[in-house]
């Protein structure tokens, strides 16, 4: 919902930007000395912009914690599996990006809300009586919202009217807010027939358990369209890899809710892969009249 | 253009100090926080901790049961964890010796605890090093039975048990070998029925009552359990036929659930009353003569289960003396609820566990100066399995308001 009022804006500031344009026919004189004063103008350009759309999100496990201690048993068979790009999140950017000679350098402020999930079974079997058997599984999703500050470099493979590019930079991430919901199955067989149940998950603020920061490296590709009007629409994938853990070391054990259930987060550094659309206006004008030459 | 540049080195500066704010493991809060479950996945397996103490390692080695197949009595568990709460090794001990009894504790190097012989109900003494290599378990001279309390002063053992025989409460002084240096029974009374919930707390069908025993003075020993038809709080100079003084409790409803010595004749302590619980933080006993628990008052606490297993652990927290109490809540959790050890003025509670039921086993202060909380837990709801909380200085602080 917010991805598509986001988007909708940026379509309405396109239509107000290209109704201001104003359209005249230069001489061959004029025109040979303005290409010139062109060339020379559109070496740097400032670009304003907006862009939003989904994400997806993969854990990389650093370091594993539980609460659970097995005494006979492996620990690899209760071990935590990682749901990776499974679930979908959505981020919204502001871009300010300054253009030199193909280059562009960008700070984009983005709004991340990224989920990850999990899930580990245990099983309690009886050796004598094979009916005394309990098995229970635990889904436990994460989801974070975060500021995301990135610098980026982005580079026009080529420039015309459609621009791809590539983009290299580094993000920091600051925590907005985090939730955890846990939810508990299972299957009991001890109580004379076979007893399938699920319980009501377990919902939890849980912004102490994760970082108050943390950062990564950022790489991607796009392509802007020139729609000829002062408006660059936007396609822009890309893929942010994260350098340090996600989790807080210090209150790993701070929610009881979570103890309880035998849950500890690991040490994660979390990897992002967005889609974003948007549209980009130019901030320097040859004349009063929002001519920006860019074409 | 000079503003733009600005801009741009403060926006590169900002980001650098983020980049450097970013969280790095740390082992020593791994050390300082942390929760464990020891789980079995053996569907008919039941461990419950009794005490819990830690090692000249930083680790933690836990004298608990576990259930038998073969025999009415309680087996002997011993778990070892490191300084992270890792498990690192567990015994179960043979079932020659059964019935282990707090408190567990050091000496040379090695973990002394008391146990029984289920055929002869004998008391033993039994030790295990600190990484649990062996355990060696010695009869304990002089035909003591049904061990039910110990504790360590003066490098001797004093050893509470029955004697079934002549249905007396048995104080004695053990040496770390098993020799008996002296010993004083004292009659529970006469009748089937005073016997009963004694049986009962030894094969665990029945109420598990506090049993404790220790010294006050240099000529003063207490012990608290049962004595003339009721579980009271005896005095003794263990050469009298008679106690020195004595605190009744209400026939097998009513007494002290808890005591800790302050020094003098000062006591930390908690007793129950028909299932209603009440904490006496600092109060003076009368040791001698007869008195009533039921006269002793103490902040009534209706949110802790009827007859509430109370532990109570004289801690420093920064530079304060602090008496904290660990108890079952209503609520399935564990409460720790703070006092001053000076005046006994609350100060604080705080609750362990959430979603499993958790009860109270043990009490330690870390080397750390944070707080190791041992209890049991029932995983999925029903399997009783040994825990472990760590708190960590800091969080003991915040419950001092600091």
């Amino acid at each position: 919902m917010k991805t598509t009022t986001l988007f909708m804006l940026c379509f309405v500031v396109a239509l107000a930007a290209s109704g201001q344009e104003k359209k005249r026919k230069p001489s061959a004189y004029n025109q040979q000395k303005q290409n010139k004063e062109d060339e020379k103008f559109l070496e740097k350009q400032w670009w304003l912009g907006f862009k939003a759309g989904p994400n997806l999100s993969k854990a990389h496990v650093v370091k594993t914690y539980s609460i659970i201690a097995p005494t006979n048993y492996e620990a690899s068979t209760i071990g935590k599996k990682y749901d990776n790009f499974n679930l979908v999140g959505a981020q919204a950017t502001i871009e300010v990006s300054f253009y030199f000679k193909r280059f562009l350098f960008s700070f984009q402020p983005t709004y991340q809300n990224s989920r990850f999930a999990y899930s580990n079974s245990f099983v309690w079997s009886s050796e004598s009586d094979l009916t005394n058997r309990v098995e229970l599984n635990f889904e436990q999703e994460q989801k974070l919202d975060h500021a995301i500050l990135p610098l980026i470099i982005k580079y026009d493979i080529y420039g015309n009217r459609l621009r791809p590019y590539v983009q290299l930079g580094a993000y920091s991430a600051i925590l907005i807010n985090a939730t955890k919901s846990v939810t508990s199955s299972g299957i009991d067989n001890a109580a004379g027939g076979e007893n399938v149940f699920q319980n009501e998950p377990i919902i939890v603020g849980a912004k102490d358990l994760f970082a108050k920061s943390y950062w990564g490296l950022l790489g991607g590709l796009g392509v802007n369209y020139n729609l000829g009007n002062n408006v660059r629409l936007n396609l822009d994938i890309m893929y942010k890899y994260g350098m340090s853990n996600i989790s807080s070391t210090e209150n790993r054990y701070g929610s009881d809710r979570l103890s309880g259930v035998g849950d500890a987060m690991d040490d994660l550094t979390l990897d992002n892969l967005s889609v974003s659309i948007g549209c980009l206006f130019p901030m320097r004008f040859l004349s009063s009249g929002f001519k920006s030459l860019d074409h | 253009m000079l503003k733009r540049i600005n801009t741009i080195l403060s926006i590169v500066f900002v980001f650098s100090l983020m980049l450097s704010c970013s969280e790095e493991s740390n082992p020593e809060f791994d050390i300082q926080t942390f929760t464990t479950i020891f789980d079995n996945n053996k569907f008919d397996a039941s461990f419950f901790p009794i005490e819990m103490r830690q090692t000249a390692d930083g680790g933690y080695i836990v004298l608990g049961g576990r259930k038998l197949d073969d025999s009415n009595f309680t087996g002997i568990y011993l778990l070892k964890a490191d300084k992270f709460g890792n498990f690192v090794k567990e015994i179960e001990v043979e079932e020659t010796s059964v019935n282990p009894v707090a408190k567990l504790t050091e000496y040379q190097t090695k973990y002394y605890f008391f146990c029984m012989d289920p055929l002869t109900q004998q008391a033993q003494i039994a030790n295990v090093d600190a990484n649990l290599e062996a355990v060696t378990i010695t009869p304990v001279q002089g035909g003591l039975t049904y061990p039910a309390a110990a504790s360590f002063v003066d490098n001797s053992f004093i050893l509470l048990g029955y004697n079934n025989g002549d249905k007396q409460t048995v104080i004695s002084i053990v040496n770390p070998d098993g020799g008996i240096l002296s010993s004083k029974g004292y009659s529970i009374g006469t009748g089937e029925d005073i016997e009963e919930p004694i049986i009962k707390h030894y094969i665990r069908t029945g109420r598990q009552y506090p049993f404790e025993v220790g010294k006050v003075s240099s000529n003063l020993y207490f012990f608290n359990g049962f004595f003339n038809y009721t579980f009271s709080l005896v005095f003794t100079d263990m050469t009298s036929d008679d106690p020195v003084g004595v605190v009744q409790g209400q026939q097998a409803d009513g007494g002290f659930s808890a005591l800790t010595p302050l020094g003098g004749n000062k006591f930390a302590s908690s007793r129950f009353n028909f299932g209603e619980n009440f904490l006496i933080p600092n109060k003076e006993l009368s040791t001698s003569g007869i008195t009533s628990t039921v006269d002793l008052g103490g902040y009534s606490l209706p949110e802790l289960v009827p007859n509430a297993n109370v532990r109570i652990l004289r801690a420093k927290i920064d530079t304060e003396n602090v008496l904290i109490y660990g108890s079952d809540t209503k609520s399935k959790q564990i409460g720790l609820l703070f006092y001053e050890e000076a005046t006994g003025t609350f100060i604080s509670s705080r609750y362990l566990g959430f979603s499993n039921p958790f009860e109270i086993a043990s009490l330690t202060q870390t080397s750390d100066e944070g707080l190791a909380v041992c209890g049991t837990t029932y995983v999925a709801g029903r399997f009783p399995r040994i825990c472990i909380f760590k708190l960590s200085k800091e969080q003991l602080a915040s419950n001092l308001n600091k």
